[in-house]
């Protein structure tokens, strides 16, 4: 008697502890780079805690189990609140799922709507309808290390412009014996390969997809001298480490402040990274607009929050939302980490901190940053893209080869 | 019949205390693996062979089958050789073999597989590597090899990091079995004046050989599913050379969120690794028959 009297009151402490965890809190998971970023995260939500009353419970999760997390969750139909997309797709695969909310018809009629970047919202838009409100971004571009090129005999200042300048200039900073190379070429079977060969593809002038992303569109004389050069920059000039294709670019940029790699795709979230990678490299690293054949390219990256469909607290998360994309919170990010770059037009420009020849340069190139095509099949297409850069780098097949085999898989994957 | 009810009421207490496990087990595997199997014939809620046909007719499928055979066959033999030889080697009598046993069965076993994939993956390191920087000082190479971006040296180098940490765990059944092997046995063969050649195959081996059956079969049972390693260092790459069942199931499922595809591939998984099972239940049953 009393034996199963102990186990019914167990049973009702762990029933009323659950209920207690799903109490009248708003749930935030924040992905990405998080690290450094923890107080003040902290001080956001206090601030919004103080201003409307709402709880928030929040969660801090690294980029490597992100995705992998938030797949879980929602699948099991428990997902956050509010949550981040990547803007490499993300948004547009979890609504095709239904994991996420609309939030048309609240952009429509909100004031933050005008003041995001215009190319950014292709991002988050999934049947016409837009499912995000994108929070901050960044675009991809030439990053190199002026010591080498100092070494080399190359004029820091001066960094190559087309994509013969760029061969000229890696042949130059390469020294095998050494072990110092001129340019890194992601290769890793990862997002990143896809991005350096969208750079290179949209710098010869070529697109990945169909402008309605319906088709491949990028087995042209284009896409292909794009494919060629990417992966001869490894194969034939042998530019790129011998292990290239393990590697993308976070390996890269560590290379890069050890004084090893010269030139490699990156962007504005590795300023911080690189200098705590090697605190000597300050100063002594510069970015450019990344090297083309026909026009000036970039790919954008960034975050934009997301509300999941399941959320009792839609109200209170978009309230969250509009908070924390507001220009207050803004100037607040910038004065305590000079970054990363705002989805907002107004505070780019007016931010002080900004006005430096690095963030100059990724303002300059992020009018030319292309989107990654905002399908819910884009996980796979990357996928396919990796192979085939994959598949040349490491001579398994040849570039005609292996972008005819990759057309057609896309193709099959977008139903055709 | 009379003897069943005669044995459940001699054993009562412990077919019951059974039961929370077998609830359990229902629960947390069987339920699964049946939800896996319903899903894997299913599209769009509705019933289909789509993922099954998508499997076996993917161009990769064959590429991976063979990839997966030989991570499989590689690592099996691999650590069934030096588990064997560190078993002997431990068997023997030194000072501070407690402490070498310890150290060399325990650590890679318990070291947890994320470290193991990390720190592997810095040793193959083409640059900054240590294994490069061994071989090319005692002259075996002349220039670094590129371990982990190479198809073939890819192959090899998570076969040779599976093999060192699974090879412990081999080694602890090898050490434990060796050591019913009375010491009188050894003594008496040399007297007999055998040599350690011989005292192995007429003495060691007899006695270990059916532990060796049975181990071989769970570290194939492990290794054709093992995913944290070869994700960790490879991702699957280069160019699909170490993509294997799980790695792909994996992507299927939680890359492209196409979890019907990938319960297929689970299932396909799951029913090769049941065949083993009961080949390795009939081998276990069969001797406790002996």
């Amino acid at each position: 008697m009393r034996k199963s009297t102990v186990v019914w009151t167990m049973l009702l402490v762990l029933l009323l502890s659950v209920s207690a965890f799903a109490q009248d809190r708003l749930v935030v998971w924040v992905g990405g780079h998080v690290v450094e970023q923890e107080d003040t995260w902290n001080k956001i939500i206090k601030d919004f805690s103080a201003a409307t009353g709402i709880d928030v419970e929040y969660r801090l999760i690294g980029f490597d189990v992100y995705y992998d997390t938030l797949v879980t969750a929602f699948s099991a139909g428990r997902g956050p609140d509010v949550t981040f997309a990547d803007l490499g797709g993300w948004a547009p695969t979890f609504a095709a799922q239904g994991w996420i909310e609309s939030l048309e018809d609240r952009l429509a009629t909100a004031d933050v709507t005008e003041q995001i970047w215009p190319n950014l919202w292709p991002t988050v838009t999934y049947q016409g309808e837009r499912y995000g409100l994108p929070w901050y971004t960044d675009c991809r571009v030439l990053m190199y290390n002026k010591i080498m090129f100092e070494e080399a005999g190359l004029d820091p200042d001066v960094p190559p412009v087309t994509w013969d300048e760029l061969l000229e200039y890696a042949k130059i900073l390469t020294d095998p014996a050494k072990m110092q190379y001129g340019y890194g070429v992601s290769g890793k079977r990862s997002e990143v390969a896809t991005l350096g060969y969208m750079i290179f593809l949209h710098g010869a002038g070529g697109e990945l997809l169909t402008e309605d992303y319906s088709k491949a569109a990028f087995n042209t004389p284009e896409g292909l001298s794009a494919l060629k050069f990417y992966t001869e920059l490894h194969t034939t000039h042998k530019v790129s480490p011998p292990a290239t294709p393990s590697y993308g670019e976070d390996d890269f940029r560590s290379m890069m402040a050890q004084n090893r790699v010269a030139m490699a795709i990156s962007g504005p979230w590795a300023f911080p990274l690189i200098e705590m990678a090697n605190p000597d490299i300050k100063g002594n690293y510069a970015v450019a607009i990344h090297p083309y054949s026909a026009e000036p390219a970039s790919v954008l990256g960034g975050w934009a929050s997301v509300v999941s469909s399941s959320s009792t607290k839609k109200e209170e998360a978009w309230k969250f939302i509009d908070y924390i994309t507001s220009y207050d919170v803004w100037r607040m990010w910038l004065e305590r980490h000079g970054g990363p770059m705002p989805s907002r037009m107004d505070v780019s420009f007016d931010a002080p901190e900004f006005d430096d020849p690095k963030w100059e340069v990724i303002l300059e190139a992020f009018p030319y940053a292309k989107v990654r095509p905002p399908v819910p099949e884009w996980p796979e297409i990357s996928d396919r893209i990796q192979n085939m850069v994959q598949n040349v780098i490491t001579g398994q097949v040849s570039a005609e080869d292996a972008i005819a085999e990759a057309e057609k898989e896309i193709n099959t994957i977008l139903g055709h | 019949m009379k003897d069943l009810r005669g044995d459940y009421r001699r054993n009562s207490f412990a077919y019951r205390m059974l039961i929370p496990y077998l609830i359990l087990l229902a629960l947390l595997v069987v339920y699964p693996i049946i939800t896996n199997f319903v899903v894997s014939f299913q599209q769009d809620n509705n019933w289909s062979l789509a993922n099954w046909r998508y499997l076996f007719a993917n161009p990769d499928f064959s590429k991976i089958g063979f990839n997966t055979l030989i991570w499989t066959v590689g690592s099996v033999t691999l650590q069934l050789l030096l588990g064997c030889f560190v078993a002997l080697l431990l068997n023997q009598e030194f000072r501070g073999r407690a402490f070498f046993r310890a150290i060399i069965l325990v650590l890679p076993w318990a070291t947890p597989d994320i470290v193991v994939a990390v720190a592997w993956q810095w040793m193959y390191n083409d640059m900054y590597g240590v294994i490069n920087d061994v071989l090319f000082k005692l002259g075996l190479i002349d220039y670094y090899l590129p371990w982990l971006a190479e198809p073939t040296l890819a192959k090899i180098a998570v076969i040779v990091a599976n093999t060192w940490k699974g090879f412990a765990l081999s080694a602890m059944f090898y050490l434990a079995a060796l050591q019913t092997v009375p010491y009188e046995l050894h003594e008496a063969a040399v007297v007999d004046g055998a040599g350690v050649f011989r005292r192995f195959t007429s003495v060691t081996w007899p006695i270990l050989k059916p532990h060796v059956i049975t181990t071989t079969m769970l570290t194939t049972i492990w290794t054709i599913n093992y995913f944290p390693l070869i994700f960790t260092m490879t991702g699957g790459g280069p160019a699909n050379a170490t993509d294997t069942f799980v790695t792909y199931a994996y992507r299927q499922g939680f890359r492209f969120l196409e979890f019907g595809r990938s319960a297929s591939m689970s299932s396909l998984t799951f029913g090769i690794i049941l065949l083993i099972s009961l080949l390795y239940m009939t081998v276990l049953l069969r001797r406790e028959a002996e």
